[in-house]
């Protein structure tokens, strides 16, 4: 009974404070939904990804000069940028001068300008002849900017593909001791030209997209490829912070210590294995607390599909004993409050590197990375959820939740044994 | 409790590494009575308490407390006391109220009986109108009355007080000298440490003086004054240090003690109507001027002097 009125103490104090209710909720919570919104916005209920459309100002001066009839490489650009296809990412707006588009992107109207030079034909079609295309872009947007420029270089490309081809046709006929004239230069070109133009369409002459949005296959239920980015993001953030409070909520044994409060209830008739019961009881209470929050609040506000109910219990089970077990053992080992500060972040920043809770939105992470954070217990955390999050079973989660249990236990070993050593 | 006593020391020692704090103190208090543990600061007061109250275990030797021993039942001892900690030992954001039912619960009470020694220490400690507002609020006055009111919740055979009235305001520490005095005429037996003599002088029943981790005196009041005869207590100051003049004046007839601090002396003497004159005369000779001169009646000051050869501010 005592144990419990020394847990419900603990939790008044936790729940009291804002500093916790902040790194329990508040912290997790606000950068997932930050990161959330950097990445394009949270997730729509329709399971689509909302990529901003950017606005495209075109100013196009080219001015084909009949050398290839029919063929006007700034409105090919122009189409291009115009496509069906690409509609839902870019609305593009033909204006008539360079000045004012500036302007339009100057003032945050457009999120960028193209402006076509009055020789982009000639300079397409003639193999001695060049000319600049220019983007003028808001420096304040990335993702739209930066799709605009690609679709810009891969007509360009296209161009310069023709221009090669006319010089390597040139090249050959001349080892063969033949001689290629303008004509025959521009032919080929114009051929390559509409060879490539016809290629952009599809045999049929069907669109081809150049930008597609593909939603992974194989989850269990459909999911937004926003929830995908988010969850594991969420999951570093959960992990973290469970694990930062975790710390925090053990370092009351310190504060109690340095209050003189432990010292007076080691003098009422209370044993101290149930003074440290009661400090961890509120520290796995307060985690239950924190992780039912949070799992229920990236739900409802970000959408994040947690996977089977079973799986994530279990996984919350050896999350929340790990990082009490851990949280105990760091603070056995620090001597004063004052320590906790820097122990309590440098540990819990560091082990939380190393478990991989801060890159879990890279896709690329190298196989050694990943090996190396299964060092840490943060690590083991954050494959459960990522398990959990892929709609994996309980068996499919046993691994890393029994490592977890584990760990945990044999922290709190340690860290009970030192407290012992030190008040008993 | 055999024979009537509710706490027997017996040879109490402890060892902190190199450092001897308590070195062999022994004693017995008396159920029902006021026992002051009086020294300065350092002399192992509270470490002597602390062996009693179970926080640490003794180097060597052995107390009980109504018969059950420190070291073999600490549960029972524990059981029996109330502590009130040197330092507030108090958890600050809760309420007054909410830390008595803390305390009361971790000794055992639960239920109505738990709500009503509440309402009964709020209204001892008189709190009863603060008892919402938080500790932390609270003046030093009012923690220190909160302090001690968590020790008394269970009705204590003993309570055990660590120099409970340092750092406060009078007013608090009136309130605080009548709570004790109450206790005791309750049937309390109270066992209190202090470095003012005045307090350990108004309240106590026997008087043990503790200086360098042993007792080196112990008795009533009365007896302890008896130790210094007639002798009358001088309190000088000079307007500057004089090593030789200090030398001078122990070896002039009639001045038994003297303790010098920084050009503040306090002397034992025979017959201060006699031995002032021959003070000022070779003060006066030593070019030194006394600038002020206090003259007491035998105290405790005047014993813990007259046995240790230094004044209890030492």
């Amino acid at each position: 009974m005592k144990t419990l009125t020394i847990a419900a103490k603990d939790l008044t104090h936790i729940f009291q404070s804002v500093f916790s209710l902040v790194m329990m909720f508040g912290a997790p919570l606000m950068i997932t939904g930050l990161l959330s919104f950097a990445f394009g916005g949270r997730t729509s209920g329709t399971g689509t990804f909302n990529l901003p459309v950017t606005r495209v100002q075109v100013v196009n001066l080219d001015q084909p000069d009949g050398a290839a009839p029919g063929f006007a490489a700034g409105k090919l650009l122009v189409d291009v940028l115009q496509g069906q296809s690409l509609s839902d990412v870019l609305a593009v707006t033909l204006v008539s001068d360079e000045a004012s588009a500036r302007t339009a992107v100057d003032e945050q109207q457009a999120g960028v300008a193209i402006i076509i030079p009055p020789d982009f034909t000639a300079a397409a079609t003639s193999p001695d002849r060049s000319a600049a295309v220019v983007i003028y872009r808001d420096p304040t947007r990335t993702i739209g900017p930066g799709i605009v420029k690609d679709l810009v270089r891969h007509v360009m490309d296209g161009f310069s593909g023709a221009k090669i081809a006319g010089q390597v046709t040139a090249d050959g006929l001349s080892a063969a001791g033949a001689e290629a004239d303008q004509a025959l230069k521009d032919t080929i070109v114009h051929e390559y030209t509409a060879w490539l133009q016809s290629d952009e369409h599809g045999a049929e002459g069907a669109a081809v997209p150049r930008l597609t949005v593909v939603a992974p296959t194989g989850a269990a239920q459909p999911k937004s490829q926003g929830a995908d980015l988010i969850g594991p993001i969420m999951a570093g953030m959960l992990v973290f912070f469970v694990f930062f409070m975790g710390g925090n909520g053990a370092e009351s044994i310190i504060r109690e210590a340095e209050q003189g409060t432990l010292a007076r209830l080691t003098s009422t008739p209370t044993s101290l294995a149930a003074i440290l019961g009661g400090k961890f009881i509120g520290v796995i209470v307060s985690l239950c607390i924190q992780v039912a929050v949070l799992v229920l609040a990236s739900l409802l506000l970000f959408g994040i599909q947690w996977g089977q109910a079973a799986t994530v219990i279990l996984v919350s089970l050896g999350l929340i004993v790990a990082s009490a077990g851990f949280g105990v053992m760091l603070m056995s080992l620090i001597t004063s409050s004052r320590q906790t500060g820097p122990v309590l972040g440098g540990v819990m920043t560091l082990t939380g590197m190393l478990g991989g809770l801060f890159t879990t939105a890279i896709p690329t992470i190298p196989a050694s990375f990943n090996r190396v954070a299964l060092v840490t217990p943060q690590g083991w955390a954050l494959q459960g959820w990522k398990l959990a999050l892929s709609g994996a079973g309980v068996g499919q989660t046993l691994v890393p939740v029994v490592v977890m249990l584990v760990m945990g236990s044999a922290f709190l070993a340690v860290g009970i044994v030192l407290f012992r050593r030190r008040f008993a | 409790m055999p024979d009537g006593v509710a706490i027997r020391a017996q040879d109490l020692q402890k060892q902190f590494r190199t450092v001897s704090a308590v070195r062999g103190v022994s004693f017995e208090v008396r159920a029902g009575e006021i026992f002051s543990l009086l020294g300065p600061n350092g002399a192992g007061k509270s470490t002597t308490i602390s062996m009693l109250s179970c926080l640490l275990p003794p180097t060597q030797g052995d107390a009980s407390v109504y018969g059950h021993s420190i070291r073999q039942s600490p549960q029972r001892v524990k059981a029996c006391l109330g502590v009130v900690p040197q330092d507030i030992a108090l958890y600050l954001d809760l309420s007054a109220r909410e830390n008595l039912e803390f305390w009361g619960k971790m000794y055992g009470l639960r239920g109505t009986a738990l709500r009503q020694r509440v309402a009964e220490v709020l209204e001892i400690i008189g709190l009863t109108e603060r008892q919402k507002d938080t500790v932390g609020t609270f003046s030093g006055g009012m923690k220190r009355r909160v302090n001690i009111g968590a020790a008394l919740l269970h009705r204590p055979d003993v309570i055990i007080m660590d120099e409970p009235t340092v750092g406060i305001d009078p007013q608090s520490r009136r309130h605080i000298l009548d709570n004790v005095k109450e206790l005791n005429r309750q049937g309390m037996t109270v066992l209190y440490t202090t470095h003012y003599m005045e307090e350990a002088q108004e309240l106590s029943h026997q008087i043990a003086i503790m200086d360098q981790g042993k007792v080196i005196v112990c008795g009533t009041h009365a007896e302890l004054i008896r130790l210094v005869g007639e002798r009358t207590r001088l309190d000088l100051t000079l307007d500057t240090e004089a090593d030789a003049l200090v030398e001078c004046w122990r070896g002039i007839a009639g001045v038994h003690s003297l303790s010098a601090d920084h050009g503040r002396l306090t002397l034992l003497v025979d017959d201060s109507n006699l031995v002032l004159p021959r003070l000022f005369e070779t003060a006066s000779q030593f070019g030194v001027r006394i600038t002020s001169v206090t003259i007491e009646e035998p105290n405790l000051e005047a014993v813990f002097l007259h046995l240790t050869g230094k004044a209890l501010r030492d």
